[in-house]
């Protein structure tokens, strides 16, 4: 490497970490706020904590015990897991039905699922809640098949399009060793399904553990967490306990850190395979 | 093989079908329905023809959101692409830490709207206080707002993929082309853009799209405030659904026209690679 | 007894178009059958139907006289062998063996012993924690053989088998399968389109083309009797000659004639021939049946040609001459020798005991 060349890639680092600093700041903020009282926020966020306004974890004791914190937590675990897990083994079953049966109508039905990926949500916001309450789904259990119908365009799509790429052949010799349709699945094609299952696992996630607008007009008084973050909003100003509130962002926040870190690799790739594919 | 899976419909198909008719096919039929009638609640649907979709290109908040929106799109497309294919370049380069710069970078795009937007709002307002003002105070600071926010969380985003783009160019064409004597700029111009036309397709597609379509961000920075100059589309939408009586058809029509214009960018898109495909 | 009888079998895919029109075949108990065939004539099809892999259309298919048209695959005491070996890729070399005994619920000693002797015959023993990728081509090709064989089956059906191997290990294979045959005694239905594995390892070949079968024998009666034009080109290497020579009659001897030549022919063929008597017909020759060495020329020469040799392939022990009589492309397999040059004349004398006469029109062959 030439010596100019060094001092430009120097130049490039030190211009690379003052950015890197600039995209934490925001987190980092909303993380400094909420050991604040909830008077010394608005108005002065940059300010760091001083002996006067330091107030420990009440901000995060506000808001486990008045504003159903941790209720809004699990729920939106329990939902996020749950339809994960539901789309992950209802779509890998759905897509292998109809990459292998062709007929006219499994090919209607994954045209469908595909136009079903372009309409905005808008589109059925107002139609869709209406059938819900209907069909009695307005519950965190009935969510769930909700949200399998509406993962289920890119779910099947990309599970589709992986199993197409999947020879044949590996199928015929567990028939021929005696799979059923269901032991073939099983333990043969989901195995081998795994690496684009877990992409399809993470794209749900992300999209299930941060929507606000379906659980908000679907789930009623159970409230998920970006529900539960809006609703404080959503009140009068003055009234507000923005030490509460950061407490809240911070809860959102931690989950889907964590997450990044412990799967870093698998987050990125399946990011970037959803982007291609979709 | 086939016969035999066949008769498995009820076990693997038929559970995501029923979600799938629920959630979507029916709901979607339904709002195609609705888009040409006068309605409070679904029973009381009366129909009225085109009136709503006259209706709804006579209301001004929804002029207003459909300029606002595009506007909001074309500046947060260019803003997003630019910078992420800048920082691609400089991450392609041998330098240390690039990994970690790029899952810093990377991180925001994984916080959901609404946090997103009360964390913009909290640091925006922190920002304008200083001047006595706060986010809905005028329109600009809400389009500039948005614009802030939209390039944090897309930027880590798109750069990832133009990094899979760069990586993919094998480095004997760079070789190449400054044998030929091209210079750094032409070997950009000529070389590297051409050759990553694939991932900025793509990047152009997602960042219009999630621009197009951003609604919970919209509702956690401004709300649409002030009054409704800062409302995009999809917001505007929502407002006459669940804000204004009588006005649900008139909001299913929107809802129609909004997704007619996300299917012609999703086709545009479609057709633009498909063409590309042909020629290589 | 694991007979396998197809009876006026039918395939067609969509319903309209007959891949298999119509087959009648009988394969014998532990016999070793080889289908061959250029691609697309249909052997991997009648292949994949004894597995039950694709439905009869019409016709009967019996295995050890069951009708099994509407047999499950698994209840039909098969294995299969195929082309991309189908492992499972998720499963170590252990888990792809013991599979199918497992899903038949054996027990585990049991299993663990027919695994262990069988990769000891196979001799992959040291890979059985491995998994299919960290395999070479030809360790996976044994274990896709070992995962049929502890199944202990009757037929054994192998889908070319060898054609993802190096020729070196494909030699090897060969020996082996063969091998492997005769300690199995089981039926072996082998699908190739490489004749040399045809030749080499079959009790009996059967020659498709068009999903008819033209010819059922052993390799040697193939060879040396062809039932037509087809079956004679797709059977040796270099290919058969094939010349438009036409039959004529003089002092009560048939002649071929063609070009400026006038082959004298053998007088047992003088029966068959009565009737093509000025006829135009199509002679075959062998490319080993032409001869440059002295020993082979009739005394009176009217056994001999000149070839314009066009390409000289020295292949080792033999040469192969290129060149054309009459617009007939014509190759020679003669012995090396230093004076045979390229472009020009080279004297080959015809062994007229090995002429095949095949008829124009029918391609059949008249007399051989």
């Amino acid at each position: 490497m030439t010596a100019r060349k060094k001092i430009v890639n120097s130049f490039i680092f030190l211009f690379l970490s003052a950015l890197a600093i600039a995209f934490l700041v925001p987190i980092f903020v909303v993380f400094l706020n909420s050991f604040k009282t909830k008077f010394s926020i608005v108005g002065s966020p940059f300010e760091l904590p001083t002996q006067e306004t330091f107030v420990g974890l009440e901000n995060y004791i506000y808001g486990i015990k008045t504003a159903g914190l941790l209720k809004a937590f699990g729920l939106s675990l329990f939902i996020t897991v749950s339809s994960v897990v539901v789309i992950v083994v209802c779509c890998s079953m759905t897509a292998w039905y109809v990459t292998r049966v062709k007929t006219k109508g499994t090919r209607i039905l994954y045209t469908l699922f595909i136009f079903s990926m372009i309409v905005p949500f808008q589109m059925v916001m107002y139609t869709m809640t209406y059938t819900v309450f209907q069909l009695h789904l307005n519950n965190p259990v009935g969510i769930i098949l909700v949200y399998l119908g509406f993962g289920s365009g890119l779910s099947v799509f990309m599970l589709s399009g992986f199993i197409k790429s999947v020879p044949i052949e590996v199928e015929e010799a567990a028939m021929i060793d005696g799979c059923s349709p269901l032991q073939s699945f099983f333990l043969v094609v989901f195995p081998i399904l795994k690496p684009t299952a877990i992409t399809v696992a993470i794209l749900n996630t992300m999209w299930i553990w941060n929507d606000f607008l379906l659980p908000y007009l679907v789930l009623g008084a159970d409230k998920t967490m970006p529900v539960a973050i809006q609703l404080t909003m959503q009140g009068a100003y003055g009234s507000i306990n923005w030490g509460g509130f950061m407490a809240m962002l911070v809860i959102a926040i931690i989950p889907i850190v964590v997450f990044y870190i412990t799967c870093q690799k698998h987050i990125i790739k399946g990011v970037v395979a959803g982007a291609v594919k979709g | 093989m086939q016969k035999n899976i066949r008769k498995y419909f009820p076990v693997f198909a038929l559970p995501t079908l029923i979600a799938f008719v629920v959630a979507f096919l029916y709901p979607f039929a339904m709002g195609i329905y609705l888009s040409f009638t006068k309605f409070t609640t679904v029973e009381n649907a009366k129909f009225v023809g085109f009136d709503n979709y006259i209706q709804a290109f006579s209301d001004k908040d929804f002029l207003n959101a459909l300029w606002f929106t595009t506007k909001f799109t074309v500046v947060s497309v260019l803003t997003i692409n630019i910078f992420a294919f800048f920082l691609a370049m400089l991450l392609t380069k041998a330098i240390k830490g690039t990994n970690l710069f790029r899952s810093i970078f990377f991180m925001p795009n994984l916080i959901g709207g609404i946090v997103l937007g009360y964390i913009w709002n909290l640091l925006i307002n922190g920002v304008l206080n200083k001047y006595g003002v706060d986010i809905t105070f005028a329109a600009k600071y809400g389009f500039w707002g948005l614009v802030i926010l939209m390039n944090w969380q897309m930027i880590g985003y798109m750069m990832i993929i133009y990094i899979a783009g760069l990586q993919n160019i094998p480095t004997d064409l760079n070789e190449a082309a400054s044998i030929d004597g091209a210079n750094n700029f032409q070997i950009l111009r000529h070389i590297t853009i051409p050759m990553v036309m694939p991932s900025i397709t793509i990047c152009m597609f997602l960042t219009i799209t999630n621009s197009f379509k951003l609604f919970d961000q919209n509702l956690a920075l401004t709300k649409g405030a002030p009054g409704k100059q800062t409302a995009m589309v999809a917001l505007d939408i929502y407002n006459n659904f669940y804000g204004r009586i009588g006005w649900q058809g008139i909001g299913q029509a929107k809802a129609v026209v909004f997704f007619i214009i996300v299917a012609v960018i999703a086709f545009v898109q479609l057709w633009g690679t498909r063409r590309k495909e042909v020629e290589h | 007894m694991a007979t396998i009888t197809f009876k006026n079998v039918v395939k067609s895919y969509d319903g309209v178009n007959n891949v298999i029109p119509g087959l009648d075949l009988e394969i014998k108990d532990r016999e070793f059958i080889i289908l061959v065939g250029p691609s697309g004539c249909g052997k991997s099809t009648i292949l994949r139907m004894i597995a039950g892999l694709e439905e009869v259309t019409s016709g009967d298919l019996f295995i050890a006289d069951k009708r099994v048209n509407d047999v499950a695959p698994k209840d039909r005491d098969i294995a299969m062998v195929f082309q991309s070996y189908a492992l499972y890729p998720h499963m170590t070399v252990y888990k792809n063996m013991a599979f199918g005994l497992s899903l038949r619920k054996m027990p585990k000693e049991d299993i663990d012993r027919k695994v262990t002797q069988v990769a000891k015959i196979l001799d992959i023993e040291k890979y059985l924690k491995r998994k299919p990728k960290a395999l070479s081509g030809g360790q996976r090709q044994r274990v896709a053989l070992g995962r049929a064989m502890v199944r202990e089956p009757s037929v054994f059906l192998l889908d070319e088998p060898l054609s993802n191997l190096d020729a070196k290990l494909r030699t090897e294979m060969r020996s082996q399968i063969t091998q492997l045959h005769n300690d199995l005694q089981a039926t072996f239905i082998y699908v190739t389109h490489d004749q040399t594995e045809a030749m080499t390892m079959a009790d009996r070949i059967v020659v498709l083309k068009d999903g008819i079968v033209n010819q059922i024998d052993t390799p040697q009666n193939l060879y040396n009797h062809p039932c037509n034009m087809f079956v004679a080109g797709f059977i040796g290497s270099p290919q058969m000659n094939f010349i438009n020579a036409k039959i004529i009659a003089a002092d009560g001897k048939l002649y071929a004639s063609f070009s400026d030549y006038k082959i004298p022919l053998l007088e047992r063929m003088c029966d068959p021939l009565k009737e093509y008597i000025d006829k135009d017909v199509v002679i075959g020759i062998r490319p080993e049946n032409f001869h440059s060495e002295k020993f082979y020329f009739k005394e009176d020469e009217s056994n001999k040609i000149e070839l314009f040799t066009n390409i000289v392939e020295m292949m080792g022990s033999e040469l192969n001459l290129y060149g054309e009589i009459d617009g007939n492309k014509i190759v020679a397999k003669v012995p090396s020798n230093p004076n045979i040059k390229l472009n020009s004349n080279v004297s080959l004398a015809i062994n007229t005991e090995k002429i095949h006469i095949f008829d124009k029109d029918t391609q059949n062959v008249i007399c051989d």
